[in-house]
């Protein structure tokens, strides 16, 4: 009998899990420039480019995680077939996961974790997602059909299951952006929490504006030049539009919440458009990225995971955020005073401002967080300072990714704050009331 | 002196070209060429379509990348090769011809956007125990002409095809006396549908009738359809994918058609260079049900023994 020796002892005390960098492809609008790539093109892409820039041929990476919102069925193994077809060692586990828009997110998170408590030594966290090339499945009908055709045995069986057939079963299941539950979609939820804030149009517009310019004015800048590889023609997002203006964005009609009335103020310009895209994160030990010779831009300090009762609207179904960020930064003894980047993914503008308005509620405060006034205000100057998901686009599942490498370049490029660590936070909405949210330090 | 096309040729026409000038000659009768023409096709300004490649990358089941895939720049370039052997003094009909083994080099990668600048030509005409064999040689070169980034060499046979002069090699074995092919422990299967001919002429543009359908193949001589080689070599190259560097070769010795629909088994085995890293990889395929082979080969790191060479030459 023999026994395996461990490269290295289990010891369960925490450690470091640092962000070693990022690499996306540029996100497309839908039935644009990605049109006809799968999600196995995209998360290879970028998995391809993160590979090349960090020299991991024939690595052995901890684990991969990575997932999509909108997924075929045959992509059940989807991360691990994109390390299979990918340049890393086919040594290299991988898994799929899912939770709406913080797919990304809970995969850094999750791998964080991992790395802090001594089971991996690396991992790459991702996201993809296609919002052109969705899985369409048959109707119901059709589906309960085909399944029992599968189970029958004899000839007259089969015909008259077949008989069973209609007319209205051969019309395909395309997915929708709909609430299972309330039926509503996430445009509708919103446009009723915006109206609820009290968020007016032209802020709406002033936010959408600035996600533009600031966007455009990193690209200009080269800031994505590490962060990013071309794909397909493109080179930077295709939903960018430097050239936006508040006069443009004042000419959309809405396209939210029209029954509003007067409240009727989100439209096309300040909410996200369906978009295709992939992001990857690499993660590592202290260890791990010393002896490679990659460079460490940030840790992974925490993350918090929320839910609100959206069902009966008692909360807005993207504020799941607004309980998360407090809870998170309550258990690192911080406020929102001591961050000094705040990225909160811009699903809608309208959603990003009901967080911002429901932190300096005072009854909001009292009332739904238990303290003793309001929550506290975010500095509009440490906001999506590079621009967010209302100018790049929104992937779903790649969002996490593209926050957390940008924020992580970012945070090591200011180095210090005060004598101690620039801390920035992540926050990201997603569908069934949920939202997870993430603290980073600078390295 | 070379001919020069300004634009890939459409492999439609070639092929009506080519039944064309088979029936000339039945009914001339012409005395035949022994010679190869001793000029090449040139294709200048040469690009991806980035849907069919797409398209083939998905058949493939291999990601679709902004590099070419080797089958892709095969299909790209295979009207240059269709030019050469439909010119009027090439000395074999090339309707018919069976296509016994490709070897190529991938000097660097090629991006879908870039131009290129295709040259095809012939060489090697030699006897064979079945018929006459030939050479069609493919380099794809940068735009400006200077750098050689693929060059395939396509090796045909055009069966029962004797022409005066050219002498049967004697290293290949007499018929009758084939080795015995012993099937190793399969690592893959594919089943092939009788669609595949089809599928692959729509990614390739290939449409030549002995893959569409029974009834063209059974036009042709055979009694069912086949798979194109080069649909079996693109996806064992697929197979094949994860350590490839940007340099590499391969190369496929293609043993009897696949009729279809078929049942494919694959074994493809790894050998490890001296330093641990990725030397190559071997192929063997052959029918799951008579065991007969179809096809064998190789993908290795760094270029062919010959482009080496030829690259030290130059």
């Amino acid at each position: 009998m023999s026994t395996p020796t461990a490269e290295n002892s289990y010891t369960p005390t925490v450690r470091n899990a640092v962000i070693v960098g990022g690499n996306r492809i540029p996100f497309a609008r839908s039935g644009g420039a990605y049109s006809h790539s799968s999600n196995q093109d995209m998360l290879t892409a970028a998995l391809d480019g993160l590979v090349a820039r960090f020299g991991l041929q024939e690595a052995v990476i901890g684990e991969v995680a990575a997932g999509a919102v909108l997924k075929h069925s045959r992509d059940f193994n989807l991360t691990r077939e994109a390390v299979l077809g990918s340049a890393l060692s086919s040594q290299t586990p991988a898994y799929d996961l899912q939770q709406a828009c913080a797919t990304g997110m809970e995969a850094v998170i999750g791998l964080s974790n991992k790395i802090k408590l001594g089971q991996i030594e690396s991992a790459i966290a991702g996201g993809v997602d296609s919002a052109s090339d969705a899985p369409i499945a048959v109707s119901e009908g059709l589906r309960s059909v085909l399944l029992d055709l599968n189970r029958a045995k004899t000839v007259m069986d089969k015909v008259k299951i077949a008989a069973r057939i209609r007319p209205k079963d051969l019309s395909p299941d395309a997915p929708s952006t709909g609430e299972p539950r309330t039926g509503l979609s996430m445009g509708e939820h919103q446009a009723l929490t915006t109206a609820q804030w009290k968020i007016s149009r032209e802020d709406q517009d002033k936010l959408a504006l600035a996600s533009h310019k600031n966007l455009a004015a990193a690209y200009d800048r080269h800031f994505f030049d590490d962060l990013l590889t071309p794909y397909r023609g493109l080179s930077r997002d295709s939903n960018l539009r430097a050239d936006s203006s508040m006069e443009k964005l004042a000419k959309l009609k809405p396209a939210f919440g029209r029954n509003l009335g007067e409240g009727a103020t989100m439209t096309a310009g300040n909410s996200t458009p369906l978009t295709d895209g992939a992001s990857t994160v690499l993660l590592a030990s202290e260890a791990w990225a010393q002896a490679h010779d990659l460079p460490m831009l940030a840790n992974v300090v925490d993350g918090e995971a929320g839910a609100v009762d959206f069902v009966h609207g008692k909360d807005g179904l993207l504020m799941a955020p607004a309980f998360a960020v407090p809870r998170l930064l309550a258990r690192n003894q911080l406020t929102l005073a001591d961050i000094d980047y705040f990225e909160i993914h811009e699903a809608f503008a309208g959603t990003v401002l009901s967080t911002l308005a429901a932190w300096e509620d005072e009854e909001f405060g009292k009332e739904r967080l238990g303290l003793s006034g309001a929550y506290g205000t975010v500095d509009r100057a440490k906001l999506n300072v590079n621009g967010s998901s209302l100018a790049a686009g929104h992937p779903f599942a790649a969002t996490g990714g593209r926050l957390v490498a940008t924020l992580a370049k970012m945070l090591h490029e200011r180095g210090h704050v005060d004598g101690r660590p620039a801390r920035g936070i992540i926050s990201v909405c997603a569908a069934g009331g949920q939202g997870v949210v993430a603290l980073l330090e600078a390295r | 002196m070379d001919q020069y096309l300004n634009e890939m040729p459409l492999l439609s026409k070639l092929y009506l070209n080519a039944a064309s000038s088979a029936a000339k000659q039945r009914l001339l009768r012409a005395t035949p060429v022994v010679a190869l023409p001793s000029r090449a096709v040139e294709v200048r300004g040469v690009k991806a379509d980035l849907k069919k490649l797409t398209e083939f990358a998905h058949l493939m089941g291999m990601p679709a990348r902004d590099v070419l895939p080797s089958g892709y720049i095969h299909a790209l370039t295979f009207p240059a090769a269709m030019s050469v052997m439909v010119q009027d003094d090439f000395p074999l009909p090339l309707l018919g011809m069976i296509h016994l083994s490709n070897q190529v080099d991938h000097f660097a990668p090629v991006h879908f956007e870039q131009s290129l600048t295709v040259r095809a030509w012939a060489r090697n005409l030699t006897g064979h125990r079945s018929g006459t064999q030939v050479q069609i040689v493919v380099e794809v070169l940068s735009d400006s002409g200077l750098e050689l980034l693929w060059r395939g060499v396509s090796t045909y046979l055009a069966k029962g095809i004797y022409l005066p002069g050219l002498d049967k090699p004697n290293h290949q074995f007499a018929s009758g006396e084939r080795p015995m092919f012993s099937a190793p422990k399969p690592t893959a299967q594919w089943h092939l549908g009788v669609d595949t001919g089809r599928a692959y002429a729509a990614v390739s543009g290939d449409f030549n009738p002995i893959h569409l359908s029974v009834i063209s193949a059974k036009a042709l001589g055979l009694r069912r359809s086949i798979a194109h080689g080069m649909y079996a070599a693109s996806r064992v190259l697929a197979d094949i994918a994860t350590q490839r560097p940007d340099t590499f070769n391969w190369e496929i010795f293609f043993e009897s058609p696949m009729f279809l629909p078929a049942t494919v088994s694959l074994h493809i085995a790894d050998v490890v260079a001296d330093d641990g890293g990725w030397a190559k990889s071997e192929f063997t395929a052959w029918n799951a049900h008579t065991a007969r082979p179809y096809f064998h080969g190789f993908v290795g790191a760094g270029l062919s023994t010959r482009a080496r060479e030829t690259v030290a030459f130059e």
